[in-house]
């Protein structure tokens, strides 16, 4: 095995990204009613949204295993749609991480937009803002720091994600073998170098890209102040 | 909360885990899981010692004694990793003919499993030739036992190259296993432990792997040098290997080497 394996590499950072994208279009709503909203049903909504974390994530895998396999009439559904079974695809992998990383994208948002003055809130919503407008123009301006921790968390989660992975992906170069199951691959082989060079130069990238995007958002911040 | 609350949580928060009894540790292969709790059971009642079994696969069982699990004895899925450790120093198969030979105290057996109510054919070896097979799983062949001997069976059959983007591969023999009956896979090479549970034998049949197709899955039993307990853990591997037990593994779907 080469030391770095660059189509796992390339295939974990698609994935996060496919992931990243898909929360933000679930979580930014989600996190808009579960702090606008009134009702108190939007506590059961809340919890629901937390408890992936609950779940040991292989065990999480497995349940997604069975619920997308074709023994389920759910499976052969989304099968029938996509013309191919969900377990051991690329796709599956995206559905498995949307669920495992929710949490770390909608904790982040309700924190920030939970922050946001409610005076302001209040003040939009008699000048006529409607929700759309307000979430827009007035929450997540203000809860910018909340956006970009949920974009993080929920990309870094997806490139650490192994439990849902192995359970759910099946090895497949290409497909579904991300950097995390070569990583343990190369330490259950026993394989030390080659896991050492994997983990480090995903660390040393991560902690680059985490320096670069950090580094600007507080650019913006100060600018802003000043 | 009342005093005498607060102090029955103390004790059972701190204090409990300290009272749990020096036991025999024994790091046991997976694929050992379905069969090996009423064995320990037996054994305590014969002997009065209590051990306890940690599952895991071979690979991960072998890493964590190199790094100082506390085990006392090693049942691995097959003859290499413990070997490894005999040759690090780390174990011995002391009080056997040859300490520096891993105590091999079973055999395993490769089958095809499919579920009953597959659109496929039941298993055999023209199954594993059908076109209509789209995905056969078999455990991570870099390590798990079970997996090795899976593909040198493939090669055997000159499938391997035409079955080669149809496997799927399981981190190890039990995942494969989950493959087949979440009918994810179409059919498995697992093991025959697995196909003799009865949540499998419930589901699907199996078809045993023909012997000279792959070489023998030997499992063999080391002692870890760092026990304290010797004496018990040499008790448990005379026990492994008694006719009662030998027996009784026999019909959990290994086969006995006495």
């Amino acid at each position: 095995m080469s030391t770095m394996d660059w189509q796992a590499f390339a295939l974990s950072l698609r994935l996060a990204t496919v992931t990243t994208a898909i929360l933000l279009v679930i979580a930014v709503p989600l996190a808009a009613l579960i702090v606008l909203g009134r009702g108190r049903w939007l506590a059961a909504v809340e919890a629901l949204a937390a408890l992936p974390m609950v779940l040991p994530p292989t065990v999480l895998g497995f349940f997604l295993l069975v619920l997308l396999g074709p023994r389920t009439a759910f499976g052969r559904g989304i099968a029938a749609l996509l013309g191919h079974p969900l377990a051991f695809s690329f796709d599956g992998l995206v559905v498995g991480s949307v669920i495992y990383s929710l949490p770390f994208a909608v904790q982040p948002l309700v924190a920030g937009f939970a922050s946001v003055d409610t005076a302001l809130v209040d003040a939009a919503r008699l000048l006529g803002a409607g929700p759309v407008r307000l979430v827009s123009s007035i929450l997540i301006p203000l809860a910018r720091r909340s956006l970009l921790a949920a974009v993080v968390l929920s990309f870094l989660h997806t490139i650490g994600e192994f439990g849902v992975v192995l359970m759910l992906g099946g090895d497949i170069p290409g497909a579904t073998r991300t950097l995390s199951i070569v990583l343990y691959d190369q330490v259950e082989n026993f394989d030390y170098a080659a896991a050492g060079h994997t983990a480090l130069l995903l660390l040393g990238l991560s902690a680059l890209a985490l320096v670069a995007v950090y580094a600007t958002s507080q650019k913006r911040g100060s600018a802003r102040r000043a | 909360m009342s005093k005498q609350f607060l102090t029955a949580l103390f004790a059972f928060l701190f204090l409990a885990p300290l009272s749990a009894q020096a036991s025999l540790r024994v790091a046991a292969a997976a694929d050992l899981e379905p069969l090996f709790p009423p064995i320990l059971v037996q054994f305590e009642k014969n002997t009065g010692i209590h051990a306890e079994a940690t599952y895991q696969s071979s690979a991960t069982l072998t890493t964590q004694i190199e790094n100082g699990a506390p085990f006392d004895v090693f049942l691995s899925a097959d003859l290499s990793f413990p070997k490894r450790l005999i040759n690090d120093g780390l174990a011995d198969a002391a009080g056997s003919a040859d300490s520096s030979t891993p105590i091999t105290y079973a055999r395993g057996t490769l089958v095809l499993w499919s579920r009953k109510d597959s659109q496929l054919p039941s298993p055999s070896l023209d199954l594993l030739r059908s076109l209509a097979l789209k995905r056969l799983a078999i455990a991570n062949p870099d390590r798990a036992p079970y997996g090795r001997a899976a593909v040198a069976a493939l090669h055997s059959l000159n499938l391997y190259d035409a079955l080669k983007p149809r496997l799927i591969t399981a981190e190890n023999i039990a995942q494969a296993a989950q493959f087949v009956d979440s009918a994810n896979a179409d059919a498995g090479l697992i093991s025959l432990t697995s196909a003799l549970t009865s949540r499998l034998s419930a589901d699907g049949s199996y078809f045993v792997i023909p012997r000279d197709l792959y070489p023998p899955i030997e499992q063999g039993a080391v002692i870890v040098s760092s026990t304290r307990q010797p004496a018990a853990a040499h008790k448990l591997l005379d026990f492994l290997l008694s006719p009662a037990v030998q027996a009784e593994l026999a019909k959990s779907g290994l086969t006995p080497v006495k």
